[in-house]
Formats: C-alpha cells, sequence, structure tokens
C-alpha cells in the first residue's frame, strides 16, 4: 500500500480536504466501487512494490516447464505447421521484439522483467519494464468501446471481485502471438485473474478464447515474486540493439558499434 | 596464448534457463551448448538495453590481436546480479566464458567473466 499511499498524501497535499469530503458521494455513484476513490483505494490489497516473473524452476510457467501448446482449429494448425516448417530453413528463429518492436498483449505479461501495479481511482496501471511498455486497465465501470482500436495492450476494463483483480481485455494488434507460431483473430478475449496467493507472491491466472484460432480455452498460471527495494527501470530497446532479425524472422548479430 | 579452451557441454537445464531468460531475441545465432573461453583486454563495455556489450581485443593462435563483440544480459538484469557499469572497463585483462556465434565470426554471448584474481561474475542465470 506504499505506492497508494504516497499518491493518496500527494493527492491531499495538492486539494486539501475537498477529495477527502466528496469521496463517499463518487463512491455511491460508481458500479465498481472498490478503488474508484482516493478513500477506497486504501482499501485494495497491498500490492505495492515491484513483481519479478517467477521462472525458477518449481514455479508454474517457470522453470523448464515449456507451456502445452494450445489446440489450435484447422486452418491455425496449418498455419502452425507452415511455421514451423520454415524453422527448418532458418526463417522464424526470431519475433519482432529482435527489432524492438513490443510484443503486446498477452506476451507481454511474461517477460522476464518486473511489473509494477499503480492504482489511482478508477484504475490500474501496470508498468511493465519490458520494453518500457505500460498497460491501463479501467475499473470505473465502463464498458470496451463497441469497435476499439487495435492497440498492442488491447483495451482492458477491470474490477475487483474481494482482493482478486478480474481483467476482460480485447482489441489487439494483428501480429501478436498467442504462443510462438500461433496468432490470433479479431475475436481474440484475454481474461486475467490476478491476486496474491501470498504475502509476496502474485499469481495470474490468464485465460485466452478465440474460436477462430482456438478450440477450447488456453489457460496459464504464472507466479510474480514481490521485490520491495527493486524500481522499474528503463529499458529503451533501440538504445543499442545488435540483434536485428530479417522479415522472414532469420537470426542477426551485428559484431561491430 | 591459446585463444580458446573448450570447456565442454554446458548443462542443458542452464542452456534451456537461458534462452527463457533472454526475452529480447532467441539464442538460435549462438552455440547454447557449449562454452568456449577467450582472453584478453577489454577496449568497450555498453551498459545499455537491451542488452549490455563488450568489446575485446583477444590475441589469436599468431599472436595477432583480433577485436571480439560480446553480448551480455540487460543492465536492468545485471545491476539486480551484483554488476554495475563500472564491472568492467577498458584496459582489464579478462578470460570471458562465452557461447560463440554459430557462424564463426567473432562474437558471441557472455556466459562469465574471470578476473586476474580468480574473482568470478556470472552474466547469464547461474546455479551454483
Amino acid at each position: 500500500m506504499r505506492v497508494a499511499m504516497g499518491i493518496l498524501l500527494l493527492s491531499l497535499a495538492a486539494s486539501g480536504t475537498a477529495a477527502a469530503a466528496d469521496a463517499p458521494h463518487a463512491a455511491a455513484a460508481k458500479s465498481s466501487p472498490q478503488g474508484d476513490t482516493w478513500a477506497s483505494i486504501a482499501k485494495l490489497p497491498d500490492w505495492s512494490g515491484v513483481w519479478d516473473f517467477d521462472y525458477s524452476a518449481g514455479a508454474p510457467g517457470g522453470g523448464l516447464v515449456r507451456p502445452a501448446p494450445p489446440h489450435l482449429t484447422p486452418e491455425y494448425a496449418a498455419k502452425y505447421a507452415a511455421y514451423k516448417e520454415r524453422q527448418k530453413h532458418g526463417e522464424e528463429q526470431q519475433t519482432s521484439t529482435a527489432n524492438c518492436v513490443p510484443p503486446g498483449m498477452p506476451q507481454i505479461m511474461a517477460q522476464p522483467y518486473p511489473v509494477e501495479f499503480l492504482f489511482t481511482p478508477g484504475k490500474v496501471t501496470v508498468a511493465i519494464e519490458a520494453y518500457s511498455q505500460m498497460r491501463r486497465i479501467f475499473t470505473d465501470g465502463r464498458k470496451h468501446p463497441d469497435d476499439p482500436d487495435p492497440t498492442f495492450q488491447g483495451n482492458s476494463i477491470g474490477h475487483w471481485e474481494g482482493d482478486t483483480l478480474v481483467v476482460d481485455t480485447v482489441g489487439f494488434i494483428p501480429t501478436s502471438t498467442i504462443a510462438p507460431g500461433v496468432g490470433h483473430s479479431d475475436q481474440m478475449r484475454i481474461t486475467e485473474r490476478i491476486r496474491k496467493i501470498s504475502d509476496d507472491v502474485m499469481e495470474i491466472k490468464q485465460t485466452i478464447v478465440d474460436p477462430k484460432v482456438l478450440t477450447e480455452p488456453y489457460t496459464s498460471v504464472k507466479h510474480y515474486k514481490r521485490h520491495k527495494d527493486w524500481e522499474i527501470e528503463e529499458y529503451i530497446c533501440s538504445q543499442n540493439n545488435h540483434d536485428s532479425a530479417d522479415p522472414e524472422g532469420r537470426a542477426g548479430f551485428k559484431i561491430q558499434e | 596464448m591459446k585463444a580458446f579452451i573448450r570447456t565442454g557441454c554446458a548443462l542443458l537445464a542452464l542452456a534451456c534457463l537461458a534462452t527463457t531468460a533472454v526475452a529480447h531475441h532467441s539464442t538460435a545465432m549462438f552455440d547454447m551448448q557449449h562454452t568456449v573461453t577467450i582472453k584478453g583486454t577489454v577496449t568497450q563495455f555498453d551498459w545499455t538495453n537491451p542488452h549490455t556489450f563488450i568489446y575485446m581485443e583477444v590475441p589469436n593462435a599468431q599472436g595477432v590481436q583480433e577485436k571480439w563483440g560480446i553480448e551480455g544480459m540487460s543492465p536492468n538484469y545485471l545491476n539486480r546480479n551484483g554488476w554495475t557499469r563500472h564491472t568492467l572497463k577498458p584496459g582489464d585483462k579478462i578470460e570471458m566464458s562465452i557461447h560463440a556465434l554459430k557462424d564463426g565470426r567473432k562474437g558471441g554471448f557472455c556466459a562469465s567473466v574471470t578476473f586476474p584474481d580468480g574473482k568470478v561474475m556470472y552474466n547469464l542465470p547461474h546455479r551454483a
């Protein structure tokens, strides 16, 4: 709660007592009361610090355990087979991240770099160290736009079920992938259930549905470990990238500066 | 001076762990199954994203200095694991264990650095 309390103190310092006095009215008017006001943010679980994906052996989704491949429709199974064939010829060794294009959802939530959750009224912001990305999860009761512009992170609507943040995300760029070699359609939808399972372990259960691509929901569970003494650091991928790939995904490596 | 000392097959576990940890790109261009050791002088250390980068002058079997370029983990990862931007500086004499480029050019990915006093700094995730 350190982060949220810090924000709360800043807010009070800036606006005197007006925000606190207005809070009960604002809370009553909203459909999703938890975290909609500075006062209600204080009742949210303590997610302060930064959370690093636990890729050690034994953690779900970590260590040497490769995630089970998704079950694909015939159309996408054929595309995946073609992808594997191209890999045999040296193509598809890299994804666009080798050229510093962020992966977007869902892969951006599976990076070996920490994330931080920031609470402000009606919104949870996820600061992602990898590629210096940001996700905005609206918890103020709004709906998705009818026709959202496709974006890397998608359009995220969240609500609190007790101490669990439930996030529904739609509207993704066409080039993001569910898993290596598995694309998605405009019908992809991602649900995340985010909760602490102990004081210093965050669990994110992610379920992807896409009727054009997947024959059943694709679910993964990942753990993140809390580091109270870390900060999210800068990550500008284009600063000094030696690993650009060609358009077919053949790996490159530039030795000289 | 013998430029290369083949140090044998790295643990498969380490290779898999490294693949997981190097998010920005796959390790397709490196021989992740083996390490070789190069010995020489640091000429430049880039403390940058998405990767640190180390330039070295390494004498070949005939004693001729050759320039090598070695990628390392990001500063974000390394500064949480004991490294700083001052860990290496031009003029430092070091031995470096690397996963060499498969194409034979003089480059690779840093696994660890050994200093003249015997101190070892791991770059890739390492399990004792």
